[in-house]
């Protein structure tokens, strides 16, 4: 596959803080690459870095197979930024700021009226033209501020964080907005706390933390890492000991737990376990109020990784 | 207690706005002290003047300097043509007068020779002219007379050393009373441009935050936090004027510890009042921030430059005197004006105060109303 | 590129309504209080006809050397007017004395002449001191009469004709020449520096202009600028069109500014067009440059910026003048180096020298401090411009 980005070795230091340690990892081309990490990991920093935009310590930057420096003007064109602060003029109405943006990559003013058109179809704003952004809600003004990013058509789009603090109908439209853009053939860095998003939209995921990769690969890659296929979650009051040493017993159980009336099994990889535990519970006639059935979350796999909770 | 911890936040931030202000009026305040007499007997004014002396050191160009020494003060400047040219236009020196080559010995010749002058043109500069034209005048007579050098001179400085009595009726002491209301005119400046600055600026932000909460807050939550939000920005208007009060007790001790004093306090404390009713009714009405930066701004800077608290009211035109009778700082200054002017205190006399004083409450009573309505009418559009 | 970045940094600007408050309006309001404020302060310091009043009693009646004297100077259509006299009884005098009606009055009784004033102030000292003139030219009169009436007793010249004396006297007192010729420059009036300061407040308020229009450009000053700096479009020509669509809608302020002073308010800038000209598009660009280096030297809040602006304007108008020219003054005489480096006070002066001077070499000492001082903001702008990378952002 074709690598359109690649970091080697990127290494960032605040003072004496390791903002990113010696970073590697490939974007191949048309995918969707999701960075998930905790807040002040070090997405927004590498991002920066690779635009070139932050001076780094160490390391190597290639995009299209070409070093990557702030006069590379030829790389920088097809390249499309979405910060993750709303980065727009405040003077200026929804059309215009898009248009400013789109200019400074397309100069071709008949050209460009296409481009702002189709963009502003892309995010739903069609509503919204003439307003400026001090009216839109906070949804809206993250779909300007992705429409601004994207209207030139790069065909490498870097999205930090694009749905922090936004409404759920915004977030599925920025989500399906996305999907859209890599459907049309863009490479995309997407980049987000969400690991739900990561799981719906990314083909591939780099899990960071403290500047380093813990992690990498596909959605079910990573998960198989932690070695849990099912975690099952029962409701029931009063469980005797024993019976906990019993169910520790059933095939592929990994780990028990039992607080507040509510126990949690986790299963490695196997067959029927849910089944197994049902049988067991009505042999034994235990009364259960609820019982529940769950794959494993990236979140199990960062905890398992780190030892913490992704969410902050 | 939350809003009064929020509302002192809020105020943290702009303490440098307040210090600014405060430093402004302390300032001007002392600037206008610089003049220390407090005699209530007439005194001559002295224009300033400078003399270039390019004639030699005979005794006629003597007495002459030495003449106009005595009825003026001599500016030390250098003596360059720029430095007196900026001297005259800024109104550092009245008068420059150039005393020619030759002077003396062409005086006695009888050749009356000419005498330069620059002048500013105003009344200091006119006083200087008639002194120094009634001089040359009396030695000319002398000198045509054909008397000497010596009794030139003699007789014409006993002729100019006669003087009229004088008699003074005023027995306030006018510059002291000038002073303190120097200082209250300017706390107009300081009080509009501080207190209602600051009181809508906490005001608006509080409404902002009220607003986006309005659903999570009860109504008789509300009612309390409104009280204390009154309260907070009352006990801060009020703080600001007792610290103005005791700077001017600082400033001027005389005036400020005596009746004199309890009017300027009355007066000014009405008049804070009143400022925290204007407060109220721009951070109601304007919610954003630059919003009320300009309109305080020009508020505070019209208000003080169209009611006479920068320049003097006296030397206002009228026509901008009649136009500031619709600004509340008018009356207020005209009250400081008055109390300056006053020469017995009793109820008869304090009428103009009084009625000065009832405008003022007449424009709080107005600001008050003004809000209710517009905010009821806003609440309604909600 | 260029165009199109100008385009829409000029739109954007005019669009900020904080900002052209701040350029447009707020020297145009502050003109407008400053000539309602001032517009007659300078006449007011003029000698005014002053009104004052005389007791009429007979003493005054008695005495014709005195009262043609008053008479004379009260005269309206005697263009040196200076008084304007009401004569009545002593109660009615003083009462209009005591509601200021009138400066101050005379009273001539048998032993003693008196003027009665109630304030101390220039009319009541010009008051005093015309009246002491009067009695001392009258005893001058006496004098001079007395001794030529000795030397004509002397020399025996009978019948003395006593008239003729005292009328020979008169006109040798009233014939005398002075010759004071008064050659200062006639364009006197200091109430234009107070509008020379708000053109060059009007001026430095560009840096606002400037920050808020470069600050958009920069990574790591803004949000905007990230996503600019991300663009294919060189840096430098980002800035110059930003600078230029600055520099073009803070022209267009001064002129307005310029056009409501000359029009409007009447302000004298001289005659000479060119050298105001140059002086207000240098003026302009110490403004900007200024903005520049703010906006590119400190990384902080664009309020913090904007404080930093209006707080070093204020000063610097502070310091040449526009809360009284006597600061000016003490500035120039006593430490002239502030300033000299102070853009304000140099956009000040150099209006001051087109109107006071009749030599350019002020004007031009100040065009030249002007350049200087843009260079210099220049020089170090373009050294922390050239940065495309940052350390942090």
């Amino acid at each position: 596959m074709e690598k359109i980005i690649e970091v080697m070795n990127l290494t960032k230091k605040y003072k004496d803080l390791k903002a990113i340690d010696h970073l590697s990892f490939d974007v191949y081309k048309g995918e969707i690459l999701g960075l998930l990490g905790p807040n002040g990991s070090g997405k927004s920093t590498t991002i920066n870095c690779i635009l070139s935009l932050l001076k780094f310590n160490e390391g190597n930057i290639t995009i299209f197979g070409k070093e990557m420096t702030p006069d590379s003007y030829e790389t920088k064109s097809k390249i499309g930024v979405v910060f993750q602060e709303v980065a727009v003029l405040e003077e200026l109405t929804v059309y215009e700021n898009i248009d400013y943006f789109c200019g400074l990559y397309i100069k071709d003013k008949t050209a460009r009226k296409n481009y702002v058109n189709e963009a502003i179809h892309l995010v739903g704003l069609e509503d919204f033209k003439k307003f400026k952004p001090k009216q839109l809600s906070g949804g809206l003004l993250r779909r300007l501020n992705i429409a601004c990013g994207v209207a030139h058509k790069p065909s490498l789009i870097f999205l930090d964080e694009p749905t922090v603090a936004v409404d759920p109908q915004s977030r599925n439209n920025i989500l399906d907005g996305i999907k859209t853009l890599r459907d049309q053939g863009a490479t995309i860095v997407y980049t987000t706390h969400y690991m739900e998003e990561v799981e719906i939209l990314c083909d591939r995921i780099i899990i960071i933390d403290k500047g380093n990769i813990i992690a990498q690969g596909t959605k079910q890659e990573l998960k198989d890492l932690t070695g849990i296929e099912e975690k099952v979650t029962v409701e029931i009051d009063n469980l005797e000991p024993n019976k906990i040493e019993d169910i520790k017993k059933l095939d592929n159980v990994k780990e028990v737990n039992y607080n507040n009336n509510t126990l949690l099994i986790t299963y490695k990889n196997g067959k029927s376990n849910f089944g197994n535990l049902l049988h067991y519970l009505n042999k034994e006639n235990l009364v259960y109020n609820k019982i529940y059935s769950e794959r494993p979350t990236l979140n199990d796999v960062f905890l398992e990784l780190t030892g913490k909770e992704l969410r902050d | 207690m939350t809003v009064f911890k929020y509302f002192f936040k809020v105020l943290n931030s702009y303490k440098f706005f307040i210090i600014l202000t405060t430093v402004l009026l302390v300032g001007f305040g002392c600037f206008s002290l610089k003049t220390n007499d407090t005699t209530t007997n007439f005194v001559a004014n002295e224009p300033t003047s400078i003399i270039i002396n390019e004639d030699g050191d005979n005794d006629i160009t003597k007495n002459l300097c030495e003449y106009i020494k005595k009825n003026s003060t001599i500016k030390e400047i250098n003596t360059d043509e720029d430095s007196i040219n900026d001297a005259i236009f800024y109104r550092q020196v009245s008068y420059a007068i150039y005393i020619p080559n030759n002077y003396g010995e062409d005086f006695l010749k009888g050749s009356n020779p000419e005498i330069k002058i620059k002048a500013t043109g105003d009344s200091n500069s006119a006083y200087m002219k008639m002194l120094l034209e009634r001089y040359i005048k009396i030695v000319n007579i002398y000198q045509q007379e054909g008397l000497s050098e010596s009794e030139i001179i003699q007789n014409a400085n006993r002729d100019l050393e006669k003087n009229i009595e004088v008699e003074m009726t005023s027995k306030i002491n006018a510059n002291s009373l000038s002073q303190s209301t120097f200082f209250y005119n300017f706390a107009n400046y300081s009080l509009l441009a501080g207190c209602v600055f600051i009181v809508a600026m906490v005001l608006s932000s509080f409404r902002n935050r009220y607003i986006r909460k309005r659903t999570i807050v009860s109504s008789t939550k509300y009612t309390s936090f409104n009280k204390s939000l009154f309260l907070a920005n009352a006990i801060f208007a009020l703080a600001l004027w007792a610290i103005y009060v005791i700077i001017s007790i600082l400033l001027v001790k005389d005036v400020m510890l005596s009746l004199y004093g309890i009017l300027y306090m009355i007066n000014s404390f009405v008049f804070t009042i009143c400022c925290l009713s204007i407060a109220f009714l721009i951070g109601n009405v304007i919610s954003n921030k630059d919003g009320i930066n300009g309109i305080v701004n020009v508020l505070a800077l019209g208000s003080s430059f169209l009611c006479g608290a920068f320049v003097p009211v006296e030397f206002l035109p009228s026509s901008v005197l009649t136009i500031a009778h619709i600004l509340p700082s008018y009356w207020y200054i005209q009250n400081n004006q008055f109390i300056s002017t006053l020469e017995t205190i009793n109820f008869h006399t304090l009428k103009p105060y009084l009625v000065n004083l009832t405008v003022i409450v007449l424009f709080i009573i107005g600001f008050i109303v003004l809000t209710n309505i517009i905010t009821k009418h806003k609440r309604k559009e909600n | 590129m260029f165009f199109h970045n100008f385009k829409y940094t000029l739109k954007s600007l005019f669009k900020n309504k904080s900002l052209i408050f701040w350029a447009y309006a707020f020297p145009i309001i502050l003109c407008t209080f400053f000539n309602l404020a001032f517009s007659n302060i300078e006449n007011s310091e003029k000698l005014n006809i002053i009104d004052i009043g005389i007791v009429e009693n007979k003493y005054f009646q008695e005495d014709t050397v005195i009262k043609e004297t008053f008479t004379k100077l009260s005269d309206k259509n005697n263009k040196d007017q200076l008084f304007n006299i009401t004569y009545t009884s002593l109660e009615e005098v003083a009462s209009l004395l005591n509601n200021d009606k009138i400066t101050g009055y005379l009273i001539l009784t048998e032993d003693s002449n008196k003027v009665v004033i109630k304030n101390n102030g220039i009319n009541e000292t010009i008051l005093k001191y015309v009246t002491e003139e009067i009695f001392q030219t009258k005893e001058l009169i006496t004098n001079l009469a007395t001794n030529t009436i000795k030397e004509e007793i002397q020399n025996g010249n009978y019948p003395i004709d006593y008239e003729k004396i005292y009328q020979g006297v008169f006109d040798i007192i009233q014939n005398q020449e002075v010759k004071i010729n008064d050659i200062s420059n006639k364009n006197l009036s200091y109430t234009m520096i107070e509008y020379y300061t708000l053109i060059a407040m009007s001026c430095l308020y560009g840096a606002l202009l400037a920050f808020t229009a470069i600050n958009r450009t920069l990574a790591n000053m803004s949000h905007t600028g990230k996503r600019v700096s991300a663009s294919p479009v060189k840096k430098w020509k980002l800035i110059l069109s930003s600078l230029l669509a600055s520099y073009v809608v803070q022209l267009i302020g001064i002129t307005l500014l310029l056009l409501y002073t000359i029009f409007v308010i009447h302000v004298d800038y001289g005659t000479q067009i060119l050298p105001i000209i140059s002086l207000i598009l240098l003026g302009s660009a110490a403004g900007l440059s200024l903005g520049v280096v703010i906006s590119t030297a400190f990384k902080i809040s664009e309020n913090s910026k904007t404080g930093i602006v209006i707080g070093f304007t204020m000063l610097g108008v502070f310091l040449s003048g526009m809360m009284g020219i006597t600061m000016k003054y003490i500035i120039d005489v006593n430490i002239p180096i502030v300033n000299i480096l102070n853009p304000a006070n140099m956009i000040t002066d150099g209006f001051y020298a087109l109107y006071y001077y009749t030599n350019t070499d002020r004007y031009f000492f100040n065009i030249i401090s002007l350049a200087i001082f843009s260079f210099i903001m220049i020089i170090i702008s373009s050294f922390l411009l050239r940065r495309q990378k940052y350390d942090s952002i």
